[in-house]
């Protein structure tokens, strides 16, 4: 039996805590359309917590030794459609992160790459074991990571959006605190665990009036308001990329990546 | 100019001094209007004697350059609240553009308001056990006014997590997140800052005006409405009830240990 939604992305809700956990290890919690149905309604119900006022501090992780590969791109080969609503609802959550009236911390630990990386980039405050890496690596499949920038460019500047967007590079957690997408690392999993319940317990110390307010001005200030320089271009990076998945180039590519992915993997 | 802040021009560089050593030189409503005073002032020599204030060194008095904020006063006063956080706000505006390279001198602690002078400035030295941050949230505040400073300081990115996170961290930790340009050996303060002042009038007058004016322009710095909505957010959420409850046990507890420091 397939595992039901609540496997995929467990949530709790522990004195003013909202935890959200990807979690399907063996596919390195790629986004599927499974995946993106659980965390929709994951982050949904964390939002109407905290207009509630029962969560100030909303925790993104996951079990396994990935943060998030990604889409699941196996699904996207079976029907060449599925990319382009893929795209839109990556970009749809990432404005979802960034709106909602909490504070979102991310605990990265493995590979968090182009889809994963895109929801690291909408969360407030990142931290990150030595062991978590980050970046787009998905020009390769002939589409482009533009559904992430709104929220990029403001969390790592404009320089390193365009270094770590153009080139494709993947980089380690201490390149992505110079970045500026990582705030905290740990030296193993087991000290990122502390390193966050000691982040989330200081938070819910903290006025959640002011916190929210802080964050609502941040969103201000850096553009990624709905309505701000950052914000109001989400709509467009999601349609520029959605026209990309259309080209030739996207399937020939995503089918080339992944004969040749299942070829490595056929030879090991 | 009365004894809360003081001006001197000399060598060519103009320092602006918080004097209120017994509060840690906390930002209370005088001392905001006596600096922006100040600031007004050498704003004006800089028009009129293009050669005597090339470089302003802000400076604080005593242990500790500037605690933050000191609301005591005006805690049960929304009107006045946001009189004085609006005219922090524009004081901060009028710094960032003055048309000469600014530095701030820190010993001590910069907090709160304190380390939005800091960063501010285009430049600030301090040392590594100095005391810097925006323990706001903490307190049931909302850094609003500096959250823009701040962004342009170090990115929007790690200053959204500094900011939601509260706390503060000491001036090597500082230097390293971009709080700080240099970071010095305390008997090292006014020989770094000298020696800064000494480099930067090396430039030419008009080149480093244009060049400030420039960075000022591409990195929003002029929004007056920023600066303005910014203050009106701050003090709506210090009239609230939460911010109201965590400040009143706040002065309680500086009471009861019997400090003069403000916040």
């Amino acid at each position: 039996m397939p595992p039901c939604d609540d496997h995929l992305v467990p949530t709790h809700s522990h004195r003013g805590v909202f935890t959200i956990t990807l979690n399907n290890p063996p596919t390195k919690n790629a986004l599927s359309l499974e995946m993106f149905d659980a965390l929709e309604r994951a982050v949904e119900t964390a939002r109407k917590c905290a207009q509630r006022g029962e969560t100030i501090v909303v925790v993104l992780r996951s079990h396994g030794n990935a943060f998030c590969a990604g889409f699941d791109l196996n699904q996207c080969v079976c029907d060449p459609s599925l990319l382009a609503s893929f795209v839109d609802r990556l970009g749809k959550l990432a404005t979802s992160l960034r709106t909602l009236p909490a504070v979102v911390v991310a605990r990265v630990h493995g590979p968090a790459l182009a889809g994963g990386c895109a929801l690291v980039a909408a969360c407030d405050i990142v931290c990150a074991s030595e062991s978590a890496t980050f970046g787009y690596p998905v020009h390769r499949i002939g589409i482009s990571p533009a559904v992430s920038l709104p929220t990029l460019m403001a969390t790592s500047g404009l320089g390193g959006a365009r270094a770590l967007t153009m080139s494709g590079e993947i980089v380690n957690a201490r390149r992505a605190r110079e970045l500026g997408l990582v705030h905290f690392i740990a030296t193993d999993e087991q000290s990122l665990h502390q390193l966050e319940s000691d982040i989330t317990e200081s938070l819910i110390k903290k006025g959640p009036t002011a916190l929210r307010a802080t964050k609502q001005w941040l969103n201000e200030v850096d553009g990624t308001a709905p309505d701000g320089a950052l914000g109001r271009r989400a709509f467009d990076a999601t349609n520029a990329t959605i026209a990309l998945t259309r080209e030739p180039e996207a399937t020939s590519l995503l089918n080339e990546f992944w004969k040749s992915r299942n070829d490595r993997k056929g030879s090991t | 100019m009365s004894e809360l802040v003081r001006l001197s021009i000399d060598q060519s560089c103009a320092t602006i001094t918080l004097n209120r050593p017994d509060a840690r030189n906390a930002l209370d409503h005088l001392l905001i209007r006596e600096f922006a005073l100040a600031i007004k002032q050498v704003a004006k020599r800089i028009e009129s004697a293009p050669n005597e204030a090339r470089a302003v060194i802000i400076a604080g008095e005593g242990k500790s350059f500037c605690a933050g904020m000191d609301l005591r006063a005006v805690l049960h006063d929304p009107v006045q609240m946001g009189v004085m956080l609006g005219e922090l706000a524009t004081t901060l505006l009028a710094l960032r553009q003055l048309p000469v390279p600014t530095i701030a001198r820190v010993q001590g602690a910069a907090i709160g308001g304190g380390c939005g002078l800091v960063v501010v400035c285009d430049f600030a030295v301090t040392h590594p056990e100095s005391k810097l941050g925006y323990p706001e949230v903490d307190l049931g505040v909302c850094p609003a006014i500096v959250a823009p400073w701040l962004v342009k300081k170090i990115g929007a990115g790690p200053a959204r997590a500094m900011l939601l996170a509260g706390a503060t961290m000491n001036g090597s930790e500082g230097f390293t997140r971009g709080l700080v340009t240099h970071c010095v050996d305390v008997a090292a303060l006014d020989s770094t800052v000298t020696d800064l002042v000494a480099r930067l009038l090396k430039g030419g007058r008009n080149a480093l005006a244009c060049t400030k004016q420039m960075l000022n322009e591409l990195d929003g710095s002029n929004d007056a409405r920023v600066a303005r909505e910014a203050a009106e957010l701050s003090a709506k959420v210090i009239a609230g009830p939460e911010a109201q409850a965590h400040l009143a046990r706040y002065f309680e507890s500086l009471q009861s240990s019997d400090s003069t420091k403000g916040k």
